[in-house]
């Protein structure tokens, strides 16, 4: 097996403007950020399948955009945003396809963890996850973010566009929430 | 992770229980990567413009021209009596210079003085007598 090549962010960035060089750059872009952007679609999709086609589609956007990336943000912190963007997206369309509120996420996205084969969690897993559901929408990205990634705030803040002390204040709803959640249940 | 978190975190652990199938991401990234439509990229001119090159001389003139500018206000500023004094203490100072002298002098009295003057008179009157 060939030895996995050192990621270089600069370089790989320099090569994505060389028109004779960017697929292979997007190539390392793509293993690179893979797993973690996964792991943050999923947690916001729920279901495998559905993160495995949000997260393609995120590259296809990244990839045919990416005569607009120019450098000035990090590689992570733009596609990040591509990813959440296309999450809201697609839980949005989703709902509307089931005919369900908009503001319905809890019933949405636990009917979507009792129905993803790849979830083997335990019950306190699955209570977790219900508990995760019961979030507003941006709390839930940054408790996700933040309980999960360990995400810094303030990448968290470039990402979302949101200033840090409201982020906190968002983390510290989220926890108090789910500790509610889980003490009732 | 903060104190906050520390309950969750104690109890549910950070695995959120979600799998996925075997060898899903390596898979994922060979089929990603072959699915790439081909797109056109306009090359960057990696060149620092005209600006970005002068900028660092540019910002150094400013320094020093703002530090002239300052030097500049702040003697206009300050009164010319004040400079008048500083001299007066200056030449006043220089003057003093015999003061000096006359602390050495301070443990001769006039009394002293008078007999070595009328020592050195009379010597000087003495001596022609010898001569003769």
């Amino acid at each position: 097996m060939a030895a996995r090549e050192k990621y270089d962010e600069a370089q790989v960035v320099e090569q994505l403007h060389d028109p004779k060089l960017c697929k292979a750059a997007f190539g390392k872009v793509i293993e690179h950020y893979s797993s973690q952007l996964y792991w943050q679609i999923r947690r916001m999709v729920i279901d495998h399948d559905d993160a495995n086609d949000v997260l393609q589609n995120t590259f296809l956007k990244a990839w045919t955009s990416i005569d607009n990336f120019r450098g000035d943000a990090k590689l992570s912190t733009w596609l990040y945003k591509i990813a959440i963007n296309e999450s809201i997206t697609f839980v949005n369309r989703k709902k509307a396809m089931n005919q369900m509120s908009i503001d319905d996420d809890e019933s949405f996205l636990v009917n979507q963890l009792e129905s993803d084969e790849w979830f083997d969690g335990d019950e306190a897993q699955r209570n977790l996850q219900r508990a995760i559901a019961t979030l507003p929408e941006k709390q839930r990205l940054v408790f996700n973010l933040r309980y999960y990634d360990e995400m810094k705030y303030d990448e968290m803040s470039e990402i979302l566009g949101t200033s840090e002390g409201a982020l906190k204040a968002s983390y510290h709803h989220a926890v108090k929430k789910i500790e509610q959640f889980l003490g009732e249940t | 992770m903060k104190q906050e978190d520390s309950t969750i975190l104690k109890k549910y652990g950070k695995d959120p229980g979600f799998k996925v199938p075997e060898n899903y991401f390596a898979d994922f990234n060979r089929r990603m990567t072959e699915m790439l439509p081909d797109v056109e990229i306009t090359p960057v001119d990696v060149k620092p413009t005209m600006w970005q090159r002068v900028k660092p001389l540019v910002y150094m003139a400013a320094m020093f021209a703002g530090l002239w500018c300052m030097m500049s206000i702040f003697s206009h500023f300050t009164p010319q009596g004040n400079m008048d004094n500083v001299r007066a203490v200056a030449e006043k100072l220089y003057d003093d210079k015999g003061n000096v002298d006359d602390f050495i002098m301070s443990g001769v009295s006039d009394y002293d003085i008078l007999n070595y003057e009328d020592s050195v008179q009379m010597s000087n009157e003495e001596e022609p007598a010898i001569k003769k």
